[in-house]
């Protein structure tokens, strides 16, 4: 039976990130990476976009094979289609995921992390001595590998959560149903990313526009389809392009999920923790999930070594790992859900009202926060949102 | 909580009410997992390119249904 010390299952940016982190921290240990799809990076399920500050925590993006654009612009896009350009001095990037990916996934390879492709979990049970036997199958046929610690970041289906017995469900308002398609000759400003919101466009959700080149962009949205009107994300995908962007050719289609619930409630157990979308560490207000899954890989790899090396992979062991995430991040996501609760509530009439108040404001001065604070004072409805940030 | 709840409630139990349940039409999923996380018994699966439903366990509560983004689900008579 193969022995390893660190198994991770998932090799998206937070699996490989916890790889590397652990086999960084800790050189002796036995790291491997699964990953079930044959190439790391395929398909991409994501709108590719990513905060500057944050990527940098991890990578240089300048002039990165894995960078598809740069942003300097949002453009917010009211139900009424009423622009507001916002020059934040905001730096975004678009990314290639397949090449970023496979960056960080060649990354742990190159310090020694044994990464397999084309490699399922199918399950797992602890042993008598502490540790966990994972079923895999492979391109080998079935194994059964012992793990000290097994770090499940296999995305929004959890399974690893699932079967140590962490609860990974998602309520149905908290699903974001997404639909995306990368289209050609379309015409928008490609320094910008673009945001509509709209019941009628994508209801609790927003569509956006994310330029990865001059002519190219990924064009999606997500739903909550609890407040949808019958139709599914493609199908208000396909009504919101055929009225913006008539003239596009689509070379490119994903779906998927963002979970917009906060952090679980527990994010570890005996020999266990999960990362990224498995234990529902997006954003909740922006759907943002990248950098939050390479943090939690970092905040996991670097436990699950210091705990191996310790002799101590017990939960209580690896609670410090819940505890660093949720100071880091997991607090601060509870808020941007409350958040995300009270802007529910707004209809599109407040939208367009609050797009012709930004619009006032000087657009060299027009950055986030003077918008709020301009529309706090002729938008009352804004008051209990407000709110939400501090209780 | 007893051990009897705890059971339906990780969906190990046969579900004996339900007249329909979800089932997948394999030529529109497009594999992307957002149904697991969503179904209370944990019914659905997916195994390297295949979703599968255990019919046994699923309780016919239609979560999973409307928040396909492509409509691959749908109800069927158990």
């Amino acid at each position: 039976m193969p022995d390893s010390d660190v198994l991770v299952v998932g090799a998206g940016p937070a699996g490989s990130v916890a790889a590397w982190e652990a086999k960084r921290a800790a050189p002796e240990l036995d790291v491997v990476l699964l990953e079930r799809d044959p190439t790391v990076g395929i398909p991409v399920r994501c709108a590719e976009g990513v905060g500057d500050a944050g990527l940098r925590e991890f990578v240089d993006p300048d002039g990165a094979p894995w960078v598809a654009r740069r942003i300097t612009r949002i453009i917010f896009v009211a139900p009424d289609d009423t622009e507001v350009r916002v020059a934040d001095g905001t730096v975004a990037w678009i990314l290639d995921r397949t090449r970023f990916d496979s960056f960080l996934a060649e990354r742990a390879r190159a310090v020694g992390v044994e990464v397999r492709v084309a490699t399922e979990a199918a399950g797992m049970e602890r042993d008598g001595d502490g540790r966990w036997r994972v079923r895999v199958r492979g391109p080998r046929g079935e194994e059964v590998w012992r793990a000290r610690v097994v770090i499940g970041a296999d995305g929004v289906e959890a399974m690893v959560g699932r079967w140590a017995g962490l609860d990974t469900r998602v309520p149905a308002r908290d699903m974001e149903s997404c639909a995306q398609y990368v289209l050609q000759n379309v015409d928008f400003d490609p320094d910008a990313i673009y945001l509509q919101f709209g019941d009628r466009i994508a209801p609790g959700g927003y569509a956006w526009l994310f330029p990865k080149g001059v002519a190219i962009a990924n064009v999606g949205l997500g739903i909550v389809a609890l407040r949808a009107d019958g139709r599914n994300a493609r199908e208000y995908l396909d009504a919101w392009i055929a009225r913006r962007y008539p003239g596009g050719t689509t070379v490119g289609s994903t779906v998927g999920g963002v979970i917009v619930n906060p952090t679980i409630k527990q994010t570890y157990g005996d020999g266990v923790m999960v990362a990224g979308d498995a234990a529902h560490m997006v954003n909740p207000l922006s759907g943002a999930g990248i950098v939050n899954a390479m943090k939690a890989g970092r905040l996991g790899g670097r436990t699950a070594a210091a705990a191996i090396r310790e002799g101590d992979t017990s939960a209580r062991r690896l609670s410090s790992y819940h505890r660093a995430w949720m100071d880091l991040l997991g607090e601060e996501h509870r808020t941007h859900y409350r958040i995300k609760q009270a802007l529910d509530e707004l209809d599109d009439g407040f939208f367009n009202g609050l797009a012709r108040t930004a619009n006032r404001i000087p657009e060299r001065k027009r950055s986030l926060g003077r918008i709020f604070a301009h529309a706090l004072v002729r938008h009352p409805q804004l008051i209990p949102v407000a709110a939400r940030c501090f209780v | 909580m007893t051990p009897l709840i705890s059971a339906a409630k990780v969906g190990r139990m046969p579900h004996p009410r339900a007249s329909e349940v979800a089932r997948v039409a394999l030529e529109l999923c497009d594999r992307c997992g957002l149904c697991l996380p969503l179904c209370p018994p944990e019914a659905i699966h997916l195994e390297f390119d295949e979703l599968l439903i255990d019919q046994q366990t699923c309780t016919g509560c239609r979560k999973c249904i409307a928040p396909c983004p492509v409509g691959a689900l749908a109800m069927v008579p158990a």
